[in-house]
């Protein structure tokens, strides 16, 4: 479960147009590029969304290999998720659903690629900030999601190494032989960054 | 001050419960304290038991009055955990982000936030560093790197588990120079029989018990000598 080092610098220094782009606007495209795949179905729509993200994500002068990186570690997924579409209902229709996919990692990768975690961080704290009266702890949020976001390319990483070992046991792409161990690394990391954060007294309550 | 009162922890096998660790009565306040036992005797258990990263099944145990049950978030903020592999500690991808994060809530200003961070890394002789992936630091510098992240939430007890597990002889005597001149107390558990000297008292664990509470010569030389008793009768 280890080795993700190019899955998880997710950071990838520089000064790009893009690094300098406000952070909320980063967030809107986001959001933006998630509401649009949702709202639209169909494979027109979905192709330029995706087409939109890949030229921003080529004018920044990101490097182009990070494209391929969520295609090289889920290759299976949108496989199964293609064929399934296609099967229950049309090529068009599949290939709509695997592009708004896509579309929403490159998105997202967009942001955490741009965007150093302690910037995004602050960010996320500023904006639950207001909602501290009714209860929220800005601070525990903002962890909670950079965590989050943290978690996603460890968590691909996962699903690329126990494949490599089910194949290494001959256990071919068996869902189950996938499945069971990425859940149970996810678990485990969970666990452990759990514990890391406790090892420092953080992400816990303000006040006890 | 550290105090284990009435302390039973127990672990789930198969055949049921069992009793993994039992300490009637403990208090710790020595600024050097050290742990050495066998493989699961029960050293880590101990240890966690500090910082309510276990807790106890019966029994109590507090940190300057805190109950590491009812107050764990405050313990926690006082005693920090520092494991064996750097890999379990680090969350962030660079060390400078990860000490950032320890730092979040001592600094809310971003700028003043990376110039303590890099004030801090400077210390450890790691401002070179900062930048790099976690990942492509030399084990030595990975668990300096994890030492500084948790120093930098300043807590008051830092309690170490086999902290030079992983190192090699020049940077456990890194490490051991860089423990000894912390002004925290500090409890160490350790199969290193010179890191564990490097204490005024040392508690022998065997088979979930405290066996030995003594000097650390002593407590030493009567673990070598359980060690060949064990090793011998079997
Ligand atoms: N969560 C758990 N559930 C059940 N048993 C556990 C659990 N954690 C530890 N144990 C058992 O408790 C005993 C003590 O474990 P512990 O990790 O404290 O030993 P240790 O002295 O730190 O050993 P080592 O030197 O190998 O690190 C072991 O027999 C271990 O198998
Ligand atoms: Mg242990």
């Amino acid at each position: 479960m280890r080795g993700h080092a190019h899955l998880i610098s997710a950071y990838v220094a520089g000064s790009s147009w893009l690094h300098r782009t406000p952070l909320l606007l980063k967030f809107l495209l986001l959001a933006g590029t998630g509401v649009v795949v949702l709202a639209l179905p169909g494979l027109l729509p979905r192709a330029l969304v995706l087409a939109a993200v890949v030229v921003i994500h080529l004018a920044a002068r990101l490097p182009a290999v990070r494209l391929l990186q969520p295609i090289r570690s889920m290759w299976l997924f949108l496989l199964v998720v293609l064929a399934y579409r296609w099967w229950a209902d049309s090529a068009a229709g599949a290939a709509g659903v695997v592009a708004g996919l896509l579309a929403c990692i490159y998105a997202a990768n967009l942001l955490t690629a741009t965007t150093e975690v302690q910037r995004l961080l602050d960010g996320l704290v500023a904006a639950v900030t207001p909602l501290r009266r009714f209860g929220a702890d800005p601070e525990r949020f903002a962890l909670t999601i950079g965590l989050m976001l943290r978690s996603i390319p460890f968590l691909l990483g996962s699903l690329h190494d126990v494949r490599d070992a089910a194949r290494a046991r001959g256990l071919g792409a068996s869902p189950r032989a996938v499945v069971q161990p990425v859940l149970i690394g996810a678990v485990a990391y969970a666990r452990q960054t759990g514990d890391a954060l406790a090892a420092r007294g953080l992400g816990e309550k303000a006040a006890d | 001050m550290i105090r284990f009162r009435n302390v039973q922890v127990a672990g789930e096998t198969e055949a049921g419960t069992r009793p993994i660790l039992t300490v009637p009565d403990l208090a710790l306040s020595e600024d050097r304290i050290s742990v050495i036992g066998a493989n699961g005797s029960g050293k880590s258990t101990l240890l966690k038991l500090i910082n309510g990263l276990a807790l106890p099944d019966t029994g109590t145990v507090d940190v300057d009055g805190l109950d590491t049950t009812a107050q764990g978030a405050a313990v926690r903020r006082r005693v920090a955990f520092v494991f064996t592999d750097p890999l379990s500690q680090l969350v962030m991808p660079t060390p400078l982000e990860d000490v950032e994060l320890s730092l979040r809530r001592q600094y809310r200003n971003r700028t003043e936030r990376r110039s303590a961070a890099l004030d801090l890394l400077r210390d450890f002789g790691l401002e070179p560093l900062a930048g790099q992936s976690i990942y492509q630091l030399s084990g030595g510098e990975r668990q300096l790197a994890a030492l500084a992240s948790v120093l930098a939430v300043n807590p008051s007890v830092l309690v170490l588990d086999e902290p030079s597990t992983l190192l090699d002889l020049r940077n456990t005597m890194l490490l051991r120079r860089r423990l000894a001149s912390l002004p925290q107390q500090l409890i160490t558990a350790t199969h290193d029989l010179d890191l564990a000297q490097d204490s005024v008292r040392t508690l022998v664990v065997d088979n979930g018990q405290v066996v030995y509470d003594g000097e650390p010569a002593a407590a030493v030389s009567f673990y070598r000598e359980l060690a060949a008793h064990v090793a011998g009768s079997s």
